[in-house]
């Protein structure tokens, strides 16, 4: 299920500490991916260069560089997976690593349960031949919700849900990248063609409020839309 | 709007107000009832209110000076023209510029006092916590610390089922030790010198979203009943520190009200207020614990053992302190059908008198 054509998924993962290295490589091993820890920057670059991983696990504090430095030369030319390993709490280094082309981050400490799921997640959407997401016949589906967008029309089951443009337009941008945390600025680009500020953000909440009416969510119960308070939005998990 | 010429506003709005005032009293006793003894007394009462209730000097000074002229010009002889020269209404001029002046110094004083005061409650309130804190970290620690080393060290002599349950309990005390140290974060997130905390608007929805579900992965086995506004409300605020202080409140109540079979999660708007509830149908809260439930754990723990994790204490100061550095309020009371109720309120509007509200 976790490999591809015969061969295990390549994850390179960059950490400095030797203990949290240790049981990310265990527990990838242990779940069918093929593990590659570096401790460095420079060690990091050069294997990545070597292996051609399929997914890039990083921490921002590394000895010789800044992670994100790793991430800014990865995104010059590859569109390789990045889940970003980050300490607690600081929203705009999130957001400034997601609009750096990270797709993912998780907080430390983690659980194991919760980096695996962020792992399939990030190596799911890199496919392009994607068992869920944009099928053949131009529909996104996930669960009960179906994203028509040749016809810009959204389902749940065999309702449809009618959304304004812009409110479709929002839903369209979050499915093409389901899973991944769109930042309000990357979705006010997109939607309405303009630089993100206190009242497009303002704007983009609004939207969000009539879009989560339509689809019937309820705070504290998984919906098709996940909350990132003070990042973004995120289809689906 | 700019919060010094707001400031200066509400100044100059008290200082006339209260010489308008005066003026108003003084004319009447002056001219209906032929009265005109106690008129000096009564601008120097007035002089005295406003050094009193304005920032700085300038403001009781200017009060002086123009009491001066008033009286001067209309209730001294000779009437509604300057006459200096009498030595009478010299002397009341002098009275009251020297009021003035000592009352803006004594005033000045007193904040300067208070402030120190405020600063070493901090330092004491930090002092307790940190003590407190080492304390309690030992327990987790000493289970993860010799878990893991018997494990290491005899794991071979251990059935395979008995060291799950270990390294179950290293799991459940380093969990333990995640909160503690968010918690802790928080506070220090606000305790970083003087800094105000920076507040951006919070769709509501989206916080109680998010709050909810972070504590039904901590809980999966507990219910909490949710109640929020339809509309959206948004709300300025510091996100995730009010998000620590609403899973806080859910968790106190997981952990210590006994019995409890419903919690309840309620939010509304009154006015520009938005008030949070958080209700269960426990135990309650006893009397002499009530009033002192968000001073910090030492005062809670004097009778405490060492075997229990209570870190309760902690956690609910943490909640004060978020919720004071907000400028809002939280409050605890036992509920009339049994049960405790924790609430606390945010201000809706961006715009607070935080800045009085804290002298």
């Amino acid at each position: 299920m976790i490999t591809k054509s015969n061969n295990k998924y390549k994850v390179l993962l960059v950490e400095d500490e030797e203990n949290i290295r240790t049981f990310v490589c265990a527990l990838l091993e242990a779940n069918g991916y093929q593990a590659i820890p570096a401790k460095s920057f420079g060690e990091a670059k050069l294997l990545y260069l070597s292996y051609i991983p399929d997914l890039v696990i990083l921490d921002l504090g590394l000895p010789d560089r800044d992670g994100s430095a790793l991430l800014s030369e990865i995104r010059e030319k590859d569109t390789t997976p990045v889940i970003i390993l980050s300490a607690r709490g600081d929203e705009g280094e999130k957001v400034r690593l997601l609009d750096m082309g990270a797709n993912d981050y998780i907080t430390k400490p983690f659980g194991s349960a919760e980096l695996l799921a962020r792992v399939r997640t990030a190596l799911r959407n890199s496919r392009p031949s994607a068992e869920e997401g944009k099928l053949p016949g131009g529909k996104f589906t996930l669960g009960e919700l179906v994203i028509d967008y040749d016809s810009r029309r959204v389902f749940i089951g065999e309702a449809e849900i009618k959304f304004t443009q812009t409110e479709y337009n929002i839903m369209a941008y979050l499915s093409a990248n389901p899973g991944k945390v769109m930042t309000y600025s990357s979705i006010i680009r997109t939607v309405w063609r303009e630089s993100s500020d206190e009242n497009s953000i303002k704007k983009l909440q609004v939207n969000m409020a009539n879009i989560r009416k339509k689809l019937g969510a309820k705070p504290g119960e998984v919906g098709y839309v996940v909350n990132e308070l003070g990042v973004g939005y995120r289809m689906g998990d | 709007m700019n919060k010094t010429a707001k400031k200066y506003l509400k100044n100059s709005i008290i200082t006339l107000g209260v010489l308008a005032g005066c003026f108003g009293v003084s004319l009447l006793l002056h001219e209906l009832l032929q009265i005109k003894g106690p008129i000096t007394a009564i601008f120097v009462f007035g002089v005295f209110l406003i050094s009193l209730t304005t920032d700085g000097y300038i403001f009781g000074l200017a009060a002086a000076f123009i009491s001066v002229f008033a009286v001067n010009f209309a209730f001294a002889f000779p009437y509604f023209s300057f006459n200096f020269a009498i030595p009478e209404n010299f002397v009341s001029a002098l009275v009251m510029i020297v009021i003035a002046l000592m009352t803006s110094t004594l005033i000045s004083r007193l904040k300067a006092w208070q402030e120190i005061r405020a600063e070493g409650e901090r330092e004491r309130m930090r002092a307790n916590l940190l003590r407190a804190v080492s304390h309690d970290l030992r327990t987790p620690l000493t289970t993860i610390y010799g878990s893991s080393s018997a494990i290491l060290d005899s794991g071979d002599n251990i059935d395979e089922e008995r060291k799950k349950r270990i390294i179950a309990g290293i799991k459940e005390d380093s969990e333990w030790l995640i909160r503690m140290v968010e918690n802790l974060l928080s506070v220090t997130r606000i305790d970083s010198g003087s800094v105000e905390i920076i507040k951006t608007p919070t769709v509501l929805y989206e916080l109680v979203d998010t709050v909810i579900l972070k504590f039904k992965k901590r809980y999966p086995d507990k219910q909490v009943e949710i109640d929020i506004p339809e509309e959206l409300v948004m709300i300025p605020m510091d996100a995730m520190l009010i998000g620590q202080v609403i899973i806080n409140l859910l968790e106190n109540a997981v952990q210590h009200a006994q019995g409890m079979t419903k919690l309840e999660f309620r939010v509304f708007v009154l006015g520009d207020k938005a008030i949070f509830e958080v209700k269960d149908n426990g135990c309650g809260i006893e009397q002499e614990r009530l009033d002192k439930i968000f001073d910090g754990y030492f005062a809670l723990n004097d009778d405490r053992s060492d075997t229990g994790k209570r870190n309760a204490g902690i956690g609910l100061s943490v909640c004060s302190t978020i919720i004071k550095a907000h400028g809002g309020r939280i409050k605890a009371e036992n509920a009339k059908d049994g049960g405790a109720i924790f609430r606390f309120s945010l201000n809706t509007t961006e715009d607070t008198d935080y800045d009085n509200e804290k002298q």
